[in-house]
């Protein structure tokens, strides 16, 4: 970003949040849209015969994290009346976070799933959070947007499935969404089209693993470049919200950030939602769908503090993640009849590569992610389809610490010797993609959980582009080590986000909703989380789920200025 | 490279500055003040006097021989509290029944190698009985139905966070990311803040 735009005192995003529909737009300027179309396409949004009782409200949104929250600021800002019911706590960060892996327990989804299959998928800490935020309360802020193949893979590979949009649909969301979380990162960014607009913050300072990585990358001519982070470098201002605190490196970002400086959901879109008149419920756990005659939702049922409560609503959106919004929809033997709700399950090949330095590196400071490769997106000598990102990454103890058990096998004096490495330890990953395949999904198990209800059973087993993706990084990660100067370097093997179990598609004999995220067998019905994603792409997903989001709201809005014109 | 040693205190000596928040000097001030004894709320006596004797070997610690990080009462409480962590092999049975059967499945193994009860066993005999259950296939009627591997990796992956979760482990690896207020500036490669403990000689 250009100097000029950094202020001593921090910078002042003169971005106002951007909405991307005109229709939208006109809605909230008040103004008449000057091209609203006649309803006559979308019979099944008529205004419903019955009125609709007191207390229902225009929306209620389940999962208040990255698929949640930014549609529900969109649709408060909207002027409809919006409750979010969210599993868990609302948090004070400043001063209920530690600075301590153990105690920092609570911001993950600690109902225990159980996993099966070949490569058993870690959950818990690995993936899924809980509370106001969701899972971006734990998430490393890591928020490259995907290359425009990545929507692609079927058209270029012949393998898993093409999504029902472009990416240039998804463009100005990823602008948009840049530049209100403050998202700090390189300009111009090396890899994928042209930008309109660069990332409004310089990037996050390198830490020793990204130094190191940038050391033996460029012994091996693979391009690297500090990583776009949801983690402010500058002190910044945004409207609705006001000044959020600059990065302090605590490198604490997936055990939680104290000072607001990441850009978790409870930060940036909550507090937007909430001036906007949002009702956020935490501590609401959804356990039924209610639906009328027609199949309609007419509201839900949920338990806030042992109270069971009902919600009326109009519409409902579902933004529960991979597992509960499947498991949601099981439950509720809801928009079932493609047969696709818990299919499909993906996971992202996350394999790291550790090493020992002579240098002092000290890997729990900085942003954990600092540097990326996206050399490796499309690998000349590839024998998979797809592709991956290279990733730099800095650790916590504890979690260093299990790794090494569950990955080396170490144990007894072997153990704490290695450990008192630590500081000389470095790591990169991959990110890479997944194919769907039909030995991977998620079902209800036999097994009950405290609440009475059938523990979540996922099915994984990395298939042959998986393990050929794995080889190749391995193999790529232990050169860029070797050549840095490493020693004892050693593989992890890792599944990250869970992602594809109802997922969007063009009709409904093959998929869940539509590109808008409307359900095809239920109209009132909305999901927007990484369910929907046909495929896993060889991104982190945070970005795109949030940009689903606003894109759903605003498909949602449109369709509601339809009708009442 | 040799293993670094890194001068004990450190932590403990961080633990009372401004640069560690309320909460997290909560956190580790109560793993330092844990009581030495520990009345078992969910195990057997005699089941949690085994664990602990396999802990002992696990993370063996001569160096504290007479108060040792305490490993076994979090693996109790949390059974007896009926906490998760998210997830579980689903080739395991619950938590409580498989530490149950797994701990019966290690006296096995000592019996099948050593005809005497894992506790009775001397240090190299009770390592050698645990590399015997890591390698994945143990004797015992025990094994045949509960996954040997998997159940080493969940009991060993559970102690060791448990043990680095403790500020003297956290001492002893030179580790002081608990001190991280106001911030970190000195980030990269070979830099360290004062608050950053060096190396011993």
């Amino acid at each position: 970003m250009p100097d000029e735009e950094v202020l001593e005192e921090g910078v002042l995003n003169p971005v106002k949040p951007e909405i991307q529909d005109p229709l939208l737009r006109a809605l909230l300027a008040d103004e008449p849209a000057a091209t609203a179309p006649v309803a006559a396409d979308t019979p099944q949004e008529k205004p419903q015969a019955i009125a609709p009782e007191a207390d229902a409200v225009d929306c209620v949104v389940i999962g208040l994290g990255a698929g949640g929250a930014p549609l529900l600021a969109r649709l408060a800002m909207a002027g409809l009346k919006v409750v979010a019911l969210e599993a868990g706590p609302w948090h004070n960060p400043e001063k209920d976070f530690a600075t301590d892996e153990k105690a920092q327990d609570f911001l993950f989804w600690n109902d225990e799933r159980l996993a099966a299959g070949h490569d058993p998928l870690a959950m818990g800490k690995n993936n899924s959070g809980t509370g106001v935020g969701g899972s971006t309360l734990h998430y490393t802020a890591y928020t490259p947007r995907p290359l425009p193949d990545d929507l692609h893979l079927q058209r270029d590979f012949g393998k898993g499935e093409d999504w029902p949009l472009s990416y240039e649909e998804l463009e100005p969301y990823y602008e948009e969404i840049e530049q209100f979380l403050g998202i700090s990162g390189p300009t111009p960014y090396p890899w994928g089209p042209a930008r309109r607009k660069g990332y409004p913050l310089a990037p996050l300072p390198l830490n020793s693993a990204a130094q190191l990585m940038v050391r033996g990358a460029e012994k091996l001519g693979i391009r690297t470049s500090p990583a776009a982070n949801a983690a402010l470098s500058a002190r910044y201002y945004q409207e609705g919200i006001g000044w959020r605190e600059a990065c302090t490196n605590r490198g604490f970002c997936q055990a939680g950030c104290s000072n607001g400086a990441k850009a978790s959901m409870d930060v940036t879109f909550i507090p937007l939602a909430v001036k906007h008149g949002a009702d956020i419920r935490p501590n609401s756990f959804v356990t039924e769908i209610e639906r009328d005659a027609r199949g309609h939702i007419t509201g839900v049922v949920y338990t806030q503090n042992g109270e069971r409560k009902r919600q009326r609503c109009r519409h409902l959106f579902l933004c529960g993640g991979s597992v509960e919004t499947p498991r949601l929809l099981l439950l509720n033997e809801l928009a079932l009849t493609s047969g696709q709700v818990g299919r499909n399950l993906m996971a992202h090949p996350g394999l790291q590569v550790w090493g020992t330095f002579a240098d002092e590196v000290r890997p729990n400071k900085g942003i954990p992610g600092g540097l990326i490769s996206q050399d490796t997106h499309r690998p000349q000598d590839a024998d998979f389809a797809g592709g991956y990102l290279l990733q730099s990454i800095g650790v916590m103890p504890v979690t260093f610490a299990g790794q090494v058990a569950r990955g080396r096998k170490l144990w007894g004096q072997p153990l704490r010797d290695y450990m008192r490495q630590y500081n000389h330890i470095a790591g990169i990953n991959i990110l890479g993609d997944c194919l769907p395949h039909a030995d991977n999904f998620m079902e209800l198990a036999e097994e009950k959980d405290a609440r009475g209800l059938p523990k979540p059973r996922l099915h994984f087993t990395a298939q042959e582009n998986e393990q050929r993706m794995n080889a190749h990084a391995e193999k790529i990660m232990r050169g860029i080590w070797e050549a840095a100067g490493a020693t004892d370097i050693w593989a992890f093997q890792r599944y990250a986000h869970v992602i594809g179990t109802a997922r969007m598609g063009r009709s409904g004999d093959d998929a869940v909703v539509d590109a808008k995220g409307r359900a095809f067998d239920v109209p009132n019905l909305y999901i927007s989380d990484n369910s929907t994603f046909p495929s896993a792409l060889s991104v982190n997903p945070a970005l795109t789920i949030m940009a689903l989001s606003l894109r759903t709201a605003d498909k949602f809005l449109e369709q509601q200025q339809r009708r009442d014109a | 490279m040799p293993v670094p040693e890194y001068p004990s205190g450190t932590v403990r000596a961080l633990l009372n500055t401004a640069h560690v928040s309320e909460a997290t000097r909560a956190a580790l001030q109560a793993r330092l003040d844990a009581p030495a004894t520990y009345a078992p709320q969910l195990l057997a006596p005699e089941t949690y006097a085994l664990l602990e004797a396999v802990a002992a070997r696990l993370f063996p610690q001569p160096d504290r021989a007479d108060e040792p990080i305490p490993l076994a009462p979090a693996v109790d409480q949390r059974l007896a509290e009926g906490r998760a962590d998210g997830w579980r092999y689903d080739a395991l049975p619950p938590d409580r029944e498989a530490y149950r059967l797994g701990l019966g499945g290690i006296q096995e193994i000592a019996q099948a190698m050593f005809q005497a009860d894992f506790i009775g066993l001397k240090a190299v005999q009770q390592d050698a009985v645990l590399r015997t259950l890591a390698d994945g296939h143990p004797p015992g009627a025990t094994w045949a139905t509960l996954d040997a591997g998997r159940f080493f990796e969940e009991l060993l992956a559970e102690l060791t966070e448990t043990y680095y979760a403790h500020p003297l482990a956290q001492e002893e690896i030179g580790y002081v990311g608990m001190a991280d207020l106001p911030a970190w500036t000195k980030i990269g490669l070979n830099e360290k803040e004062d608050r950053e403990v060096a190396m011993g000689e």
